[in-house]
């Protein structure tokens, strides 16, 4: 980083790297590319701002461009906390999942709807893997077609109805749940990346 | 609590609240990098916000898909990123500055009128 970010003096080069200590500590949730990214941005700016600092020495030129970049909470928080919860409900995680429809869900009447055809979905996925999972213990937990070509999920046997598959019932069940829960998080960040605030 | 007191507290909410809109502005002219937008901002508008909190809003400008960025290392001095609007950001700018125009206009009026 010194070759990147000539600091001179010795009390300088201290100031610099704790200021760097703390942006590594306080982007270490990130992935690596993300901290990276934003540590090496911010290490601009303070580098930048420095430069053009009117003090005589270096290390209040820097504690000077420090001050002015505010509190690192302040600005290194909501980047984190908006980075994390996007890649969380990237990669399945419920909790950030219902978060991202919620904060989604108020953006607007178009994405309002979307996020309820979204909920709808993640809401049918999980009751479709609760039911495969449950018709291991019980073979009437299952999908059960009518003469008339209506058909019902149902967790007991259908009068004057047909069960579907009932021995591959929850197989089919597991495999179609997962991914529709993958293909709906897919949906989800699409949603998220392509939504205004 | 003085008017002055709530004047204080008031100017910059208020101005916070234009930054996206301003930032906008200013990537329109061309492409900027940090630092420079955060002195470029302090200068033609007096607002006094922390440098840093530039970046969250920046970077949700990005996500949203009104910017886009390119890091540029230069042969002498420090890697910089720069932000350049996108057909996006331009669309959104102009109904941005419809918005504001409209607002602007209304609130002249009661302004003039009281």
């Amino acid at each position: 980083m010194n070759e990147t970010f000539p600091i001179k003096t010795g009390v300088a080069q201290k100031v610099w790297q704790n200021f760097d200590r703390e942006l590594i500590y306080k982007l270490r949730p990130l992935p690596k590319a993300e901290q990276q990214d934003i540590r090496l941005e911010i290490l601009s700016h303070l580098y930048d701002s420095a430069l053009n600092d009117n003090a005589d020495s270096e290390e209040i030129r820097l504690i000077n461009a420090i001050a002015r970049l505010g509190d690192p909470d302040d600005y290194l928080q909501p980047l984190v906390a908006e980075i994390l919860l996007m890649q969380k409900a990237i990669k399945g995680h419920p909790l950030a999942i219902t978060k991202s429809l919620f904060i989604n869900a108020q953006k607007g009447l178009i994405n309002a709807l979307l996020t309820l055809l979204l909920g709808i979905g993640y809401f049918w996925i999980v009751m479709i893997f609760l039911m495969a999972v449950m018709h291991f213990g019980d073979a009437d937990i299952g999908l059960w077609f009518y003469d008339s070509g209506d058909f019902a999920l149902s967790f007991e046997a259908q009068p004057g109805a047909v069960q579907w598959q009932p021995k591959w019932f929850s197989v089919i069940g597991l495999a179609v749940s997962i991914s529709g829960y993958y293909l709906l998080n897919t949906l989800l960040s699409k949603l998220l990346l392509k939504s205004k605030t | 609590m003085g008017s002055d007191k709530i004047i204080e507290r008031w100017v910059p909410q208020f101005r916070k609240g234009l930054l996206e809109f301003i930032i906008l502005l200013k990537l329109q002219q061309g492409a900027i990098y940090g630092y420079e937008l955060a002195i470029e901002i302090k200068k033609l508008t007096s607002i006094e916000v922390a440098e840093g909190t530039l970046y969250p809003l920046l970077n949700r400008l990005k996500r949203d898909g009104l910017v886009t960025t390119e890091w540029q290392t230069a042969e002498v001095g420090t890697p910089r990123k720069y932000y350049k609007i996108t057909t996006l950001g331009l669309e959104t700018l102009t109904k941005m500055k419809t918005v504001w125009t409209n607002t602007h206009s209304s609130i002249l009026n009661m302004v003039m009128q009281s």
